[in-house]
């Protein structure tokens, strides 16, 4: 998927590819992207983000738990998560796909 | 008809080393009896001196070869490591030789300068580690000494300190593991350390600081690469990871304490080998990394003004002493 709309990018299913892995720290997530050889820091929030963001079908069903988990209002949640998503995309940290049928 | 000299077995990094016998390292130990027979230790590499097969491997491959690192003084490279995946990693250091390292890092070949007649140290300060990292071990940038039931690391930049900390355990009895590179294997009981050689170098400037008293609790030091090198008694098997220091200079505050939010990339930053860029040694590299964060036992250790490494290490002492408790 080339650049997906906010709206495309909430329907979406973000996973990690199979030459991405990461292992959560104390303060930090460190993602590594294997074909680059290259260490990504996320800070503990973009962290838990990122953990909801693999077990939820669509990058929209993340931002309920993650708004509760955060106390923030869900419209601060989708922004940030979109922000991020696009981030991680841009580096080929994660992939979107079309969400599957529920 | 000659007779070829049979090559001798020693042990140091994880690995069971077979050396030509005109390779002489000092401080290599002998592999103690029973000795592992399985994982990295089974399969010997082997160490040999042969100008002539390194050629013939690396000529043919050796003009598409990626560099994979650097080191540089001043406006030239001293020190770089390139990669031919068929023929493997070639370690060049100037004024002293070459090395071919084979890509599973089972067979080493060596190409020594003939001015360059302390050329084998290059073998433990480069060439062990990037083998030893290429057969599954962890090598970490840091001096380690035994305390108590584990091994005990010390890490941190260059000049930091880390060999006179260590030298400074050993004079209070610790058994010495290595001076600049130790390499951790995880297993089923955690993390272990494994001996490098038996060589601590120290500058000339820390050694005319110690006693008569401090030197001899040291052995008789010999002169090589600009440095004393002393041959501490050294651990012959490999040890439970104990702690790991992170050495700082620091003006102010505690000189130890655990950090409880480590930083994954200062470990990151404290490993050894930056050539080997494999999926396979990077996702070891962030797992061993997991590990060490894990065990609690990871602390920062200030280098304060006037505290010289005879105190740091009775702070290291009390330190896991009260841990112990």
């Amino acid at each position: 998927m080339a650049s997906p709309s906010d709206q495309e990018l909430l329907a979406s299913q973000a996973r990690l590819p199979q030459h991405v892995v990461h292992r959560g720290f104390v303060a930090e997530t460190v993602v590594l992207n294997l074909r680059t050889g290259k260490y990504h820091g996320l800070n503990s929030t973009a962290g838990k983000m990122l953990d909801a963001l693999e077990e939820a079908p669509t990058v929209g069903d993340a931002v309920p738990g993650l708004a509760e988990e955060f106390e923030v209002e869900r419209p601060q949640v989708e922004g940030d998560l979109i922000v991020l998503c696009r981030g991680l995309l841009e580096r080929g940290l994660i992939e979107v796909s079309s969400a599957p049928p529920a | 008809m000659p007779t070829q000299e049979r090559a001798t077995l020693f042990a140091a990094f994880g690995l069971l080393l077979e050396v030509d016998p005109r390779i002489d390292v000092a401080g290599l130990a002998r592999p103690r009896a029973g000795a592992p027979d399985e994982g990295a230790a089974a399969t010997p590499t082997r160490v040999s001196l042969d100008p002539a097969e390194l050629e013939r491997r690396w000529a043919p491959v050796g003009t598409t070869a990626r560099r994979m690192r650097e080191l540089r003084q001043g406006d030239r490279v001293a020190l770089s490591v390139d990669l031919a995946e068929s023929a493997g990693y070639l370690l060049q250091a100037v004024g002293v030789g070459r090395v071919l390292i084979s890509p599973d890092g089972t067979e080493l070949l060596c190409d020594p300068l003939p001015e360059s007649p302390e050329w084998t140290f290059i073998l433990p300060a480069q060439a062990l580690p990037l083998a030893a990292t290429l057969r599954g071990l962890e090598v970490f940038h840091a001096a380690a000494v035994v305390l108590g039931p584990g091994a005990v690391l010390i890490a941190g930049d260059p000049g930091a300190g880390k060999s006179s900390l260590a030298a400074a355990l050993v004079r209070n009895g610790a058994p010495f593991l290595g001076d600049d590179a130790i390499a951790l294997e995880p297993g089923e009981g955690g993390l272990v350390a494994h001996p490098s050689v038996a060589a601590l170098y120290l500058r000339s400037a820390e050694h005319d600081r110690l006693s008569s008293a401090e030197r001899e609790a040291l052995g008789s030091p010999e002169l090589s690469v600009g440095k004393r090198r002393y041959g501490p008694e050294t651990a012959a098997d490999a040890v439970p990871f104990g702690a790991l220091f992170l050495l700082e200079r620091g003006d102010r505050g505690a000189p130890i304490e655990r950090i409880e939010e480590v930083d994954p990339f200062a470990l990151l930053a404290a490993t050894f080998n930056l050539s080997v860029r494999t999926p396979e040694r990077l996702t070891r590299q962030l797992d061993v990394i997991e590990d060490l964060v894990r065990t609690g036992r990871v602390y920062r250790l200030r280098v304060l003004p006037g505290l010289d490494a005879t105190r740091l290490a009775e702070a290291v002492e009390r330190c896991l002493a009260a841990v112990a408790r």
